[in-house]
């Protein structure tokens, strides 16, 4: 399921795919609960809110750039969903809150293309914009959902599950079989060629951006939807887990290349590790540290390969 | 493996020695044990009739060795002064002597008849500056071997002479010069002797005198090179006519031309002529300001690429690695990249995988391209190969103006003569090429007609057998017709 399939990308999804073997092994050891149904549907509940926005992402790094605002875009489209659902129904809130990511995105794009803006500067900047509309918008307050359990279903059982699935089949089937894809690998890869052979490389990122800007608002509407609350603090340092899970996936942060499925491998293993630390009563800062040595272990081993391949070519 | 098999070849004191080869003939490999970077499995290196190895590059500077590598090594935000005495900075005290840098800076720059101030950051010095300045460095470190790698890749013909007549007094003044070039031409013009490396494998060494360019050529080759000619062509009817054109607002200016079915015209002109600038504007890139261009007759719409793509105008770009290739996509989705309309399904957007696969695999018969599979990353190819990607990603369009610019920079000679032919059987069968290059003699053997170029503005047109690299260089230097320049300083301008 790659999208495009250089083998570097290949093998660090087989890589994440068999260190995602590894950890399930050794919790099955450690943990008596972890190899339990109700425990697997949790992980998997929690892995398809991250694969959800990092499959966004996944497109945004492939086109080369990313997006540091999904947390609080995330955070933003839960309340506005939340705040709509009474009012006028719970499809209608669920499309306005997706629409609300898609325009963050939207802006984050014409930020980056309009004003040639770099994207690590113009989404940090939306970050604490956009966290900071959230609490305007909630006044600080929680949004609460009393009985509407109608809502609920966006997180109960496998539908977390099944989205981010059908999520991972579109994206890799637009990167596989479109003509949109294809811009974006090229796009990402060399911007300036891309350009020449007719590529509107701008709205390929308007476009971009605003995929992204709808996943991050998909998860956050997942995650409000698990505690029936809007809050505007609601998925803070998503954003780096979404990069993380792309990364550790494979996907290279230099662009041009995409893999879907090791994104949702990332993701998963990521979930895995976390839910295995805290069966092991292990206490969530050791989690930081986890993710983030993950993080590096996993860049500095493709690092390590794109020497290695260096050597083997130059004569 | 093996990139270097039992080379062995002497560089006289005071020489320049040319060394040629075709990519992967084993150059950079031979360069790089002289600067330190590799070592040899067997054999030595023999200074002052003493082996020596050097572990790492800094014992090769010691020993009196500079390289200068194609990339260079400079660092932007230092000066001039700084970036020549890097590592070995006068010092006073624990302090670094800038008087003393600065002044001795100055009197090597003066040497080179570089007119810069020593403290200018390099950064804002040209290419051709930058590449003095590496020089200078190396004459700083008293050199008595300078190693250099494609000295000439990045500057202009002016630019070019002025570092050829540095490197030949370099060489009166004792310094041993190895000059890795493959432009051969440059070669014969400075060479005391000439090595051509083949597969790693030291070939043959011969004095210049004694050796003819088309000698050198089969033996980096390996085989006779037919030595090809510009064809007789038939042209057919108009295809593209364009009338007093501007460019940008008059970065071109005053451009008509009218081009014909079946005919090469060239755009030849020193760098800042504005002749990639036309190209850029005929390909819509740029803004045509004034002025009319027709297609068949139609008006050409020049909005974005797109449109030049539509209308059957493809473009195969001067600078491959910046604005060509995608280094990270496979062959096919560089081919039909520009063009992905015509794979579509039913259903516009999608792309029919199998059709692209087909259409890639006839071009690699077609063009000759050498690549084991379709989905193979573009960059495992050589320079030759992928290029002849770009061309036919050009093609893949209902190509009927072909916009070459510097098709065949920086890909060897086997590939450069295959080009060529590619060019011709192109035009054999009806496309129309406009040719932008500053290699004379590949102008000589491609255009049937040349547009010269100076400052922006047309300055004359050669037809035929008028096209000599005199007469082009007489207009693209601004000297008239009547003025004849002598055959050497025309040998020495190439």
């Amino acid at each position: 399921m790659n999208a495009n399939q250089p083998r570097s990308a290949r093998v660090a999804s087989s890589q994440v795919g068999l260190m995602l073997l590894i950890v399930c092994g050794a919790f099955t050891i450690l943990s008596r609960q972890f190899l339990t149904p109700g425990n697997l549907l949790n992980v998997c509940t929690s892995a398809s809110v991250v694969a959800i926005v990092g499959l966004g992402m996944t497109l945004a790094i492939a086109s080369g750039n990313f997006d540091l605002s999904v947390g609080s875009t995330a955070a933003f489209a839960g309340c506005v969903t939340m705040s709509l659902v009474q009012r006028i129904g719970v499809a209608p809130a669920i499309l306005a809150g997706l629409a609300t990511g898609a325009s963050v995105g939207l802006i984050n794009g014409l930020i980056v293309t309009e004003l040639g803006v770099p994207a690590f500067i113009a989404t940090l900047g939306m970050l604490t914009i956009v966290r900071g509309a959230a609490l305007i918008y909630t006044g600080g307050r929680d949004i609460y959902l009393y009985g509407q359990t109608q809502y609920k279903i966006l997180s109960s059982g496998f539908a977390p599950v099944l989205l981010a699935l059908a999520l991972a089949f579109v994206l890799w089937f637009v990167l596989q079989h479109t003509r949109f894809g294809r811009h974006i690998l090229a796009t990402g890869s060399n911007a300036a060629s891309a350009r020449r052979v007719g590529v509107r490389t701008s709205l390929v990122l308007l476009g971009v951006f605003s995929i992204v800007g709808a996943t991050a608002a998909l998860s956050g509407l997942v995650l409000s939807a698990q505690v029936l609350t809007g809050n505007g603090r609601l998925a803070t340092g998503l954003e780096l887990s979404a990069i993380a899970v792309v990364v550790l996936g494979g996907t290279p942060l230099t662009g041009g290349k995409a893999s879907i499925s090791g994104t949702v491998l990332g993701s998963v293993l990521v979930a895995v590790i976390n839910n295995g630390l805290n069966l092991l009563n292990i206490s969530i800062f050791y989690q930081n540290v986890t993710l983030g040595l993950l993080l590096l272990g996993a860049i500095a081993l493709e690092a390590l390969g794109h020497r290695r391949t260096k050597q083997l070519t130059t004569p | 493996m093996l990139a270097l098999d039992n080379v062995s070849f002497d560089i006289l004191a005071g020489e320049v020695h040319a060394l040629v080869g075709e990519n992967g003939a084993g150059k950079s490999t031979l360069i790089g044990i002289l600067a330190g970077v590799h070592q040899p499995s067997v054999g030595q290196v023999l200074l002052d009739q003493k082996p020596t190895v050097f572990p790492d590059p800094l014992s090769s500077q010691r020993a009196g060795i500079s390289v200068i590598f194609q990339e260079f090594s400079l660092l932007p935000h230092l000066s001039v002064a700084e970036n020549v005495f890097i590592g070995r900075e006068p010092r006073r005290g624990l302090m670094v002597d800038r008087a003393t840098m600065n002044r001795r800076t100055r009197e090597i720059l003066r040497t080179l008849n570089l007119d810069i101030d020593s403290a200018t950051p390099v950064s804002e010095l040209a290419v051709s500056q930058q590449q003095l300045v590496e020089i200078a460095r190396a004459l700083s470190a008293r050199a008595r071997v300078i190693v250099m790698d494609e000295p000439t890749a990045a500057l202009n013909e002016r630019e070019a002479v002025r570092l050829l007549e540095i490197v030949r007094s370099l060489a009166a003044g004792g310094v041993s010069v190895l000059y890795v070039s493959h432009r051969l031409e440059e070669v014969f013009s400075i060479a005391d002797r000439i090595t051509v490396l083949r597969d790693g494998r030291h070939v043959v060494t011969e004095r210049r005198s004694a050796i003819t360019e088309q000698q050198v050529v089969s033996a980096m080759v390996g085989r006779e090179l037919v030595h090809s000619t510009r064809p007789n062509r038939t042209v057919g009817p108009i295809v593209l006519e364009i009338r007093d054109v501007s460019v940008d607002g008059g970065l071109v200016r005053n451009v008509s031309f009218s081009l014909r079915r079946g005919e090469v015209l060239g755009l030849a002109g020193l760098m800042g002529s504005g002749c990639s600038e036309l190209m850029e504007g005929l390909y819509g890139l740029r803004e045509i300001t004034e002025g009319s261009l027709l297609l068949e007759g139609r008006p050409l719409r020049t909005a974005g690429p797109q449109g030049a793509i539509r209308t059957g105008v493809g473009l195969v770009p001067e600078d491959r690695k910046r604005q060509s290739v995608f280094p990270d996509l496979s062959v096919v989705h560089n081919l039909t990249i520009a063009n992905l309309p015509r794979w579509f399904r039913r259903l516009p957007g999608l792309l029919d995988l199998a059709a692209e696969r087909r259409k890639t695999l006839d071009y690699k018969r077609q063009l000759n391209i050498r690549f084991t599979r379709p989905d193979q990353r573009i960059s495992g190819l050589s320079g030759g190969n992928q290029q002849k990607v770009v061309l036919a990603r050009a093609l893949a369009g209902n190509c009927r103006v072909l916009l070459l610019a510097e098709p065949t920079r920086g890909v060897d000679v086997g590939a450069k003569a295959e080009i060529y032919a590619l060019i011709d059987r192109l035009v054999q069968n009806g496309i129309a090429v406009v040719l932008q290059t500053t290699e004379l003699p590949e102008l000589l053997r491609l255009a049937d007609r040349c547009i010269v170029f100076v400052a922006g503005e047309p300055r004359g047109e050669l037809c035929g057998s008028q096209i000599t690299q005199e007469a082009v260089m007489a207009l693209a230097t601004g000297l008239s017709h009547r003025v004849t320049i002598s055959s050497a300083s025309a040998s020495s301008i190439q």
